[in-house]
């Protein structure tokens, strides 16, 4: 019940005049800027953090709260009206959605999307709640060798576990590994990386690192390959729903909240699983399985609601243990370190104003989201028709001024510009961003744990399994790395040839890369199958067949995969 | 996978060895880094601050002949896809270097030049590159852009932006 007066403490902050107008302005520009094409949840954010540097603590925490929701939902707008996903979690809203959107009922899909993303956002920003005091009450009774151990397993996750190849995503997390040591060593005071320059002494700043990657990299690449001609987009109305839609809807939100929350609470994160999840799941639950694939309603209700749970979910690690599982969550961790407040179980204990108030303004940001956009949303939706050179030329204009004014220094920019670089060189080649980031932002904090873990036990390693939460880690990540190779291995040896062998870049306009990066060294991942359902339907059957096999300490999978090859015969309607 | 091997995947497969390398040649610098740094009473604690550097340093070696090897098998990553996103050409490289010419212009000019002029140029230079036409709209959009931007970070927020060459204009 603390819990509760807590809260009530936070509201009572978060609904005074300035704080309901730091959440309106953040709600507005949010979505605003969320809704642009090919800005995704993690850009937008990137993108507004300098608008709260001039704010206190409090009101900039609320503002921001208010364009994390506000960056979501303007995502999954883009993904109904145009198919465009800013962000991998939205891929499946934009199966179905733009589907509808086509066939006339964009009013309906885009209502569904911001009622469903109401619902589930209130529900698993309640759970947060009750969730979060709990996890800080176990966490604050660890030592380093625990937090260690989970660093290693965050990092272990957001590598391997999201994207199609191990290897690549290992490389992203030593590049940011190497980005998090510039600077000072923050227990010797030694430079490390900072090749004389005393500028570097301080770190690369994570809102540069942020900016770099996610705006700069995704506008040069974009720019590298801009599609020439106008884009199609379809107008809109003010979004509403007739009696048989909230018939459909409401058990999908429900549902995907269920799927949505858990997935965003462990610290291996990610909100593309559970959107996927939900979308089979509804797929299999629904009784008009024929609609699937030409614009079935429960198909946005549900994985949007996941979306938005697991959104909130996030932040269960995020502010409980201090671990940043997206990309979003890994740049508000940059919003919180310029306050100097470092989330963690002691965050509760030292700040509970501030935590309980941020909690708070979630669900006020969210209901002043559901109560703008739905008669916003025809003016949204004529902002997808931005010249793509206005709207590219924007991007780096504000990413440029964003990485200037974290610390008004001119050599921001030329860092922006390499780690920019960096940003669109893992584009070109399929390597994931996001563990770049991670590992830029935990890196410093996981050297410091270990080390005081070999402190306290004077040198001997056997302290960092001196913990049971540590050995539990280390189990689960050995699992994730062993057992699939060995799945493989013996399976070849049985004399089964992965179906990934029979043809690369098999299916229509997609890439067909996943089928021909499944073969060769790394496969697996439930996400290879999920995020490509978009594209080919042959890389998604043998992702997912592979996968079948591979039983990853994830048990869920076992659900997705045997739903998923039924829906493979689906996918190939699935024509962009 | 090592059995199809047209002109176009041979390439491609080729270029990302240049990632092995760049992932080989951070190694080297890490490792290099590492090792110049001084020891002193405090660092000879039980885990110095040349340990971890070092071992990040074997992890991007690592990855560096993990990936060569992958690429050489015939692995490759595949590139990012989106609405405005044509993969069927290559990249456009002028369009690409401009840009990055503008961004680091941007850094030499910020404080100069000041933020409006320098912004104002990013801007309507980048549309420029990425093919706009509108020669005049272009720029006015740059300087309302700058101008809006500046006043609004310098007083609505309190954060000074360098006026540089317009300093009193402003």
């Amino acid at each position: 019940m603390e819990n509760l007066s807590l809260l009530m403490e936070g509201f009572a902050n978060a609904l005074t005049l300035q704080n309901l107008l730091f959440a309106l302005i953040g709600v507005l520009l949010g979505t605003a800027v969320g809704v642009l094409p090919g800005i995704g949840p993690a850009m937008t954010v990137a993108l507004l953090l300098p608008l709260t540097y001039a704010l206190d603590v409090t009101g900039s925490l609320i503002m921001f709260a208010g364009i994390y929701y506000g960056g979501m939902y303007g995502g999954s707008t883009t993904s109904i009206l145009l198919n465009t996903p800013g962000e991998s979690s939205s891929v499946v809203t934009a199966l179905e959605g733009n589907k509808m959107a086509k066939a006339g009922r964009g009013a309906q899909a885009l209502a569904t999307a911001a009622i469903g993303s109401f619902v589930a956002g209130t529900i698993a920003t309640a759970a947060l709640v009750f969730v979060a005091p709990f996890i800080v009450s176990i966490a604050i009774s660890l030592g380093a060798p625990s937090y260690f151990a989970m660093m290693v397993f965050a990092f272990i996750a957001v590598s391997t576990v999201l994207g199609t190849s191990r290897i690549r995503g290992l490389s992203s997390l030593m590049i940011g590994l190497a980005i998090g040591l510039v600077g000072m060593d923050a227990t010797t005071g030694q430079p490390r990386l900072t090749f004389g320059q005393p500028l570097l002494a301080g770190g690369i700043d994570v809102v540069v690192i942020a900016v770099a990657l996610f705006a700069i990299g995704e506008a040069l690449w974009i720019a590298a390959h801009l599609r020439h001609g106008k884009p199609v987009t379809i107008p809109v109305g003010v979004p509403w729903m007739g009696k048989e839609d909230w018939r459909r809807s409401w058990k999908p939100w429900l549902r995907g909240t269920a799927i949505g929350f858990p997935f965003g609470a462990i610290p291996a994160g990610g909100a593309e699983i559970p959107t996927f999840l939900s979308y089979v799941v509804e797929k299999k639950l629904s009784k008009h399985p024929e609609e699937f694939g030409k614009g079935a309603i429960e198909g946005v209700a549900g994985p949007e609601a996941a979306n938005n749970a697991s959104a909130a979910g996030t932040l269960v690690p995020l502010l409980t243990l201090g671990l940043p599982t997206t990309a979003t969550a890994a740049v508000m961790i940059a919003a919180f370190n310029q306050y100097g407040i470092h989330p963690g179980p002691l965050l509760f204990k030292t700040e509970p104003v501030l935590v309980w108030t941020l909690i708070a303004s979630l669900f006020v940001g969210n209901t002043l989201l559901l109560l703008l956009n739905l008669p916003l949303a025809p003016f949204w939706a004529k902002l997808l028709r931005i010249p793509r050179p206005y709207l590219y030329a924007g991007i780096l204009f504000f990413a440029t001024l964003g990485a200037y004014a974290a610390g008004l220094q001119a050599l921001n920019i030329v860092i922006l510009l390499l780690i920019g670089s960096l940003g669109y060189v893992a584009r070109r080649y399929g390597f994931p961003v996001l563990p770049i980031i991670v590992g830029a932002i935990l890196g410093p904090q996981m050297e410091r744990q270990l080390r005081r873990a070999l402190q306290i036990s004077n040198g001997d390693p056997g302290a960092l399994v001196s913990e049971p939460v540590a050995v539990v880690m280390y189990t689960v990540i050995v699992l994730f790395l062993v057992l699939p190779p060995l799945v493989r291995w013996a399976r070849r040896r049985a004399g089964i040839v992965p179906s990934g062998a029979a043809g690369p870049g098999a299916g229509g306009l997609g890439v067909g890369a996943a089928s021909t990066d499944a073969s060769s060294t790394d496969a697996s991942s439930t996400d290879a199958a999920s995020t490509d359902a978009a594209s080919t339907d042959a890389s998604y059957t043998d992702a997912a067949s592979t996968d079948a096999s591979s039983t990853d300490a994830a048990s869920t999978d076992a659900s997705s995969t045997d739903a998923a090859p039924e829906d493979a015969d689906q996918s190939d309607t699935f024509v962009r | 996978m090592t059995g199809v091997t047209t002109p176009s995947t041979l390439m491609r497969g080729r270029s990302e060895l240049g990632v092995a390398a760049l992932l080989g040649a951070l190694a080297a610098v890490v490792a290099v880094d590492a090792a110049n740094i001084r020891h002193t009473a405090v660092s000879t604690g039980v885990m110095g601050p040349q340990v971890v550097p070092f071992l990040i340093a074997a992890g991007l070696a690592l990855c560096a002949i993990a990936l060569t090897v992958n690429v050489l098998r015939g692995g490759h990553g595949h590139p990012e896809e989106g609405e405005d996103i044509d993969l069927t050409t290559g990249a456009h490289w002028p369009t690409l270097l401009g840009l990055g010419a503008l961004i680091l212009a941007a850094a030499f000019t910020m404080e100069p030049l000041g933020f409006v002029i320098t912004s104002a140029i990013l801007f309507y230079g980048s549309t420029l590159l990425l093919g706009s036409r509108h020669y005049v709209w272009g720029l006015l959009i740059g300087i309302a852009l700058a101008v809006a931007t500046f006043y609004g970070f310098v007083l609505g927020l309190g954060i000074p932006l360098p006026a540089g060459l317009l300093t009193g204009i402003l």
